[in-house]
């Protein structure tokens, strides 16, 4: 996967000056490294303590289901963050749920879950996607043409979705019963590897592969790094922010089709734990707040760092209000190991 | 080093654990119960550790130990339980924040063979035994009758609940609501079942907004045992001690302060350490082969003859008696 955006310095010297791109380097391969190996360190030290129960079938397999709802939810607060303008998504998880609910509640008036538990399944998932995309580009609309400041714009819509499903379920959990294709996604493996876990692999490989190849992924990074001179390239910035945003939510939306795979349930306020935990992923990827700077192999294995971490506390029987300390202390030893400086990108 | 050297060390060093864990230590005799609570750092989940310590204590053979998210979420909750069913504990004991979210990784546990019990869950499909401290609708009409002696029987009156999907809270909610309803057609009951999230901040904050909202409300019954101390305070700030009601399910230590100023009225709770104890109990019988019969001696108190019906699922509800109400005048007899 490698780095995206910012790739050899002949291809984007406009972007940046010879010194910043080989401090870029050479930060870029610190932060992949310190993932990586934090990765490792973990998964050794758990294993060593639970006596190599951490590493068996089971629990790889619960991990690995585990991670795709923070994941999917993460990459999307990454591609706001990406596009600059002080880029952000907070309505991620209250998508989730609203995707979640609207699918649980449209899909039976349509398909029965006994007679037809194909069609229902993919219904269900048709349906929240949909949401996600008209949810996410309404994010867009507000940022891009309407003009408001993307967390202000993003913590509005979010009250808004989380109102709506509210109000649709009466506050109570839907559940969704036994269908089998749709709870397939959340628990079935393929191969021993769980679906949600190849569902994840699939969006960051296809989204890493449209960040570096495709025209948008490089006027992404344009925008990002420096929007007044990305207009007067001729880059449409409403244009790139609605579609950024719209991918965010259809993320968004394909973590509410896990997360209602994995809980046979929607509701409107499950996962509320996960907005700040999605922002650490992303921040602990190296991605920057201001800009212009985000790699997705890095926010892969940010998100399985977190989860291994918060796996091992619950394997060795530690307490879980240490797991916020310890991710805590985990992004200080990323930033303090990446010599990451949060500022613009300094031109000469 | 280079780059390609760093990165094939790491390789190497992640084959070798991976190859010299391959020899799993053998499995002791010992039962492992899990008991997995709705939030961890809450006096009463604090105080049902204490039961499940006792009971791991008094019975050989059996280890017990009691987990739970740090944050009231259901996702978290779930989360803590996938990882136990990983490691293959012999049973899980769960307070579930959202039953039906539940639902499908306790069905994984239950055909991986690990035994199921759960506690205010009547609605939770797939258990083997959900316990019940009482029924759940009679305890809610008992504190609804305490609120209505208080109130003189009339006036405006509300409820809180840990979260709309907190099944007991919400039949302690109705219960209370119903038998106003029936019994007190004085009482009026304003914007009910306020979420409080278990957390007394937020109760409080609720409290002042239907104080500002209703200046004349005279009952508050919260459910959640955090519910009466925000109300409590709210309501003592506002020097409005002598004029409200409130009453709820809380713990003695906790609530002390505000029955001596009058702020709460009146709470009720069963001993969260004994509901832990016999959770593990009834664990441990599941897991010897013997289930729970209608009218058995659990040998816990407030559970020396329990009632057995049906439950949703394949499963069964057992319901104790171990309701205990206190006030200023009796709550120092319970230490915790």
């Amino acid at each position: 996967m490698g780095r995206v955006g910012l790739g050899s310095d002949a291809e984007m010297g406009k972007a940046l000056e010879g010194k910043d791109a080989m401090t870029l380097k050479l930060s870029a391969d610190r932060q992949l490294g310190f993932l990586l190996a934090v990765n490792v360190v973990i998964v050794l030290i758990a294993t060593a303590w639970s006596k190599g129960q951490f590493v068996s079938t089971d629990n790889l397999q619960s991990m690995a289901n585990q991670v795709p709802e923070l994941g999917l939810l993460a990459i999307g607060v990454m591609l706001a963050m990406v596009s600059g303008n002080g880029g952000i998504d907070l309505s991620g998880t209250a998508l989730a749920n609203l995707a979640g609910v609207i699918a649980a509640l449209a899909t039976p008036a349509l398909y029965s879950a006994e007679t037809a538990p194909v069609a229902y399944a993919a219904t269900f998932v048709a349906t929240a996607l949909a949401v996600g995309l008209l949810g996410g580009a309404s994010n867009g609309l507000l940022i891009a043409r309407i003009g408001l400041t993307p967390i202000l714009a993003t913590l509005g819509t979010s009250l808004l979705f989380t109102g709506i499903a509210v109000v649709l379920t009466n506050g109570s959990t839907v559940r969704i019963g036994d269908v089998e294709p749709l709870a397939a996604i959340g628990g079935e493996t393929l191969f021993g590897v769980p679906i949600g876990f190849l569902i994840f692999v699939m969006a960051t490989v296809l989204l890493a592969c449209v960040l570096r190849h495709s025209s948008y992924g490089v006027r992404l990074y344009l925008m990002g790094t420096n929007p007044k001179a990305a207009r007067y390239a001729g880059i449409s910035l409403s244009g790139m922010l609605l579609a950024t945003y719209a991918i965010s939510g259809t993320l968004a939306s394909m973590a509410g089709v896990l997360i209602a795979s994995r809980t046979a349930s929607v509701k409107w306020d499950y996962g509320s734990s996960y907005l700040l935990i999605t922002i650490l992923i992303a921040v602990m990827a190296g991605v920057r707040p201001s800009g212009g700077y985000g790699r997705i192999s890095c926010l892969f294995f940010s998100a399985t760092a977190l989860q291994v971490l918060s796996s091992t506390f619950n394997v060795v029987g530690i307490s879980n209000f240490f797991r916020d300390c310890a991710w805590g202390l985990l992004l200080l030893l990323f930033l303090a190991s990446s010599g990451m400086n949060f500022g613009r990108v300094r031109h000469r | 080093m280079t780059r390609k050297q760093r990165l094939s060390l790491i390789a190497a060093a992640a084959t070798a654990s991976l190859v010299s864990v391959g020899a799993i230590q053998a499995q002791g005799k010992d039962v492992t119960i899990a008991t997995v609570v709705k939030i961890t750092g809450i006096n009463w989940f604090n105080r049902m550790e204490v039961g499940v310590k006792e009971f791991g204590e008094k019975t050989p053979g059996t280890k017990t130990f009691q987990t739970g998210p740090g944050q009231a979420d259901a996702a978290q909750q779930l989360r803590v339980i996938e990882d136990l069913v990983a490691k293959n504990v012999d049973a899980i004991t769960v307070v579930p924040f959202d039953p039906p979210s539940l639902e499908p990784i306790l069905k994984k546990a239950m055909d991986k063979g690990i035994k199921v019990v759960t506690h205010e869950a009547d609605n939770q499909r797939n258990t083997m035994v959900d316990l019940e401290a009482f029924d759940n609708a009679a305890y809610g009409a008992r504190l609804n009758d305490r609120l209505a002696e208080c109130m003189g029987k009339s006036g405006k009156w509300t409820s809180f609940v840990g979260s709309l999907g907190s099944q007991s809270h919400v039949q302690w909610a109705d219960g209370g609501a119903a038998n106003a309803s029936k019994k007190f057609s004085g009482m009026k009951l304003v914007d009910a079942k306020n979420e409080s999230g278990n957390d007394a901040n937020k109760a409080y904050e609720k409290t002042k907004e239907i104080l500002r909202k209703h200046p004349d409300i005279k009952g508050f019954q919260g459910s959640s045992s955090l519910d009466v101390l925000g109300i409590g305070r709210a309501v003592e700030e506002a020097g409005l001690q002598g004029k409200t009601c409130v009453f709820g399910t809380g713990l003695p230590n906790d609530s002390a302060k505000f029955l001596e100023t009058g702020a709460i009225d009146g709470i009720s709770f069963w001993d969260p350490k004994d509901a832990g104890f016999a959770m593990n109990k009834i664990a441990k019988m599941l897991l010897d082969g013997k289930t729970v019969q209608n009218g058995m001696d659990l040998g816990v108190k407030g559970y020396n003859q329990v009632s057995v019906s049906k439950g949703p699922g394949n499963g069964i509800v057992v319901k104790g008696q171990a309701w205990v109400d206190v006030d200023k005048a009796n709550y120092k007899q319970y230490p915790f």
